[in-house]
């Protein structure tokens, strides 16, 4: 029976991550985004601000839930929770240090891919569901662009998979390391199997990676609706997107659903790509940075400060660029980014067969 | 009962009433999202079935491609055109509704047919298999063995099936192309 207690306290504890995560992540994001229009951002609820988003989602659960008059009932209330639900399932299978993973399954990037594709399905549901023309535009938008993304970013996903040979998300994550059971070769030729670090992390075992992982990164902002890539919700044309009808706590659970996918994403790049939980510090000689910095706790350091930093840069990004026009998008998606995932993988196989 | 009897149970429950649903449903678009319910439970019981690669093929595939397709196609088309499907006069017992039971009441018949005659719990094939030990654990991963089988047993069918995507890709560029002057 203790099997079924840990269960549910691990998928308690996500949740709750999620959730402190996002409270984090909208006090974050307005504190980036004042800095960088070098304004003051929140300052008066508590020292710094801190506790502003808190007020914020005190304020938001105690509001009414106002239900569209026209709008279809069911599909109206279930699309946030579908939303959400769809990230937070994905958080099933991501590792967070050596042997620390809630679900260890084969084929768990597979399944963080799929689980993923079920958003679409809940946007689509939240802008039929307002019966509203901004609604339903807006996540025609956002559906487009999401299946559109999918493919660059699965084929960088591919390459990566091809130089690893596994779908596995925690066997991704061990190979990047010290604790790798086959021989990693730095750049192809360079062995540094017991020396790890940076050095063997993914893009740095095979340098066309990097390339992969720009092109995985640009598509994930477009698959989290984050700007430049926020068509769906773009104020000035659209209101507020598919959910420009939500208030109270179904508007927190599809601002919920947003920051978890930024975390989401972001993580499921370091994995594939940055090192997953793997130190960046090398062993040299008599320092042996690397086997002083691996274990389940400094796993769980290393993996949440290089995902939040990735999330960092989404935030950056998002209050730099300014928003692409429809047709820019998707010329970026089929004309840049598909082709240049395609001759990643294609370099992937030659690399898997003649240099590693 | 085992945990895995009690989800199985529970699942196809779920995929037969929402199957039910997305039949008798006048609403097109909410039968289209209770489709999305029968298709999760079809994938649960195909992971019980130990084919958890079917399982999140078929929600990548269905959930992910075809039921977006449907639910475009059905917001880009007019309004008038879905409230004339909506109101089809629709009595439980009609002509019209005939063939359709005939081919389900036929095809019933083949499945338990073949329920009764093959007698699955003692197959020799399968038996042979568990006593030479060539069986699949719950634990192990099937890719690379679906993988390995796809490039040599499976080629011609393979290749045959990417031919025809690849047609039906050329067929909508060129559908959607605009009529050059001429």
């Amino acid at each position: 029976m203790n099997f079924y207690l840990l269960y549910i306290a691990i998928a308690v504890g996500l949740f709750a991550f999620a959730a402190f995560f996002a409270l984090f992540g909208v006090y974050a994001e307005r504190k980036v985004s004042a800095y960088i229009q070098d304004r003051l951002g929140p300052t008066e609820t508590g020292k710094f601000g801190t506790l502003q988003t808190l007020a914020d989602i005190l304020k938001m659960i105690q509001k009414e839930l106002i239900i569209p008059a026209k709008a279809d009932k069911w599909l109206f209330l279930l699309a946030p929770v579908i939303i959400f639900v769809a990230v937070y399932m994905g958080f099933a299978a991501m590792p967070w240090a050596p042997g620390l993973v809630p679900s260890k399954i084969n084929i768990g990037l597979y399944y963080v891919f799929a689980i993923i594709s079920i958003e679409t399905l809940g946007i689509l549901m939240a802008g039929w569901g307002s019966n509203n023309k901004y609604s339903i535009l807006g996540a025609m938008r956002s559906a487009a662009q999401i299946i559109s993304y999918e493919i660059p970013a699965g084929f960088a996903i591919i390459s990566a998979v091809m130089i690893a040979q596994s779908l596995s998300l925690q066997d991704i994550a061990t190979q990047q390391g010290i604790l790798s059971a086959e021989k990693i070769k730095f750049l192809g030729f360079w062995e540094v199997t017991n020396t790890g670090g940076i050095l063997s992390w993914n893009i740095f075992r095979a340098p066309h990676l990097l390339v992969a992982f720009v092109i995985y990164f640009i598509a994930s902002l477009a698959e989290s609706n984050r700007a430049p890539f926020d068509i769906p919700e773009a104020e000035s044309e659209l209101v507020a997107g598919f959910h420009t009808e939500y208030s109270g706590l179904s508007f927190a659970f599809v601002f919920l659903a947003e920051y978890s996918m930024m975390f989401l994403v972001s993580m499921i790049g370091v994995v594939l790509f940055l090192g997953a939980w793997n130190t960046p510090l090398p062993n040299m000689s008599v320092l042996k940075l690397a086997d002083w910095t691996t274990n389940a706790w400094w796993g769980i350091i290393w993996i949440a400060l290089k995902t939040l930093a990735l999330v960092g840069v989404q935030m950056w990004i998002r209050w730099t660029l300014p928003r692409l026009r429809v047709d820019q998008l998707m010329n970026l998606c089929w004309k840049v980014l598909t082709p240049l995932a395609f001759l990643c993988m294609l370099v992937s196989g030659v690399w898997r067969l003649w240099l590693m | 009962m085992s945990m895995v009897k009690i989800l199985f149970y529970v699942m196809a429950t779920v995929a037969v009433f929402s199957g039910l649903y997305v039949a008798a449903s006048k609403n097109l678009v909410r039968s289209i999202f209770m489709f999305f319910v029968t298709l999760l439970a079809l994938a649960g019981l195909y992971v019980i079935a130990l084919a958890d690669f079917v399982a999140i093929t078929q929600i990548v595939i269905y959930v992910g491609g075809i039921l977006v397709l449907i639910l475009f196609a059905f917001m880009l088309s007019g309004k008038e055109t879905l409230e004339a499907v909506q109101q089809q006069k629709d009595r439980f017992i009609s002509l019209s509704k005939l063939p359709s039971v005939l081919l389900a009441l036929l095809f019933f018949a083949v499945m338990a047919y073949v329920f009764y005659n093959s007698g699955a719990d003692n197959l020799t094939w399968t038996k042979q298999a568990v006593q030479t030990g060539q069986v699949i654990k719950a634990n192990e991963s099937l890719i690379e063995n679906i993988g390995v089988n796809l490039m040599t047993r499976y080629l011609l069918p393979f290749e045959a099936i990417s031919i025809l995507l690849l047609l039906a890709l050329v067929g909508a560029a060129h559908l959607s192309r605009k009529e050059q002057q001429a």
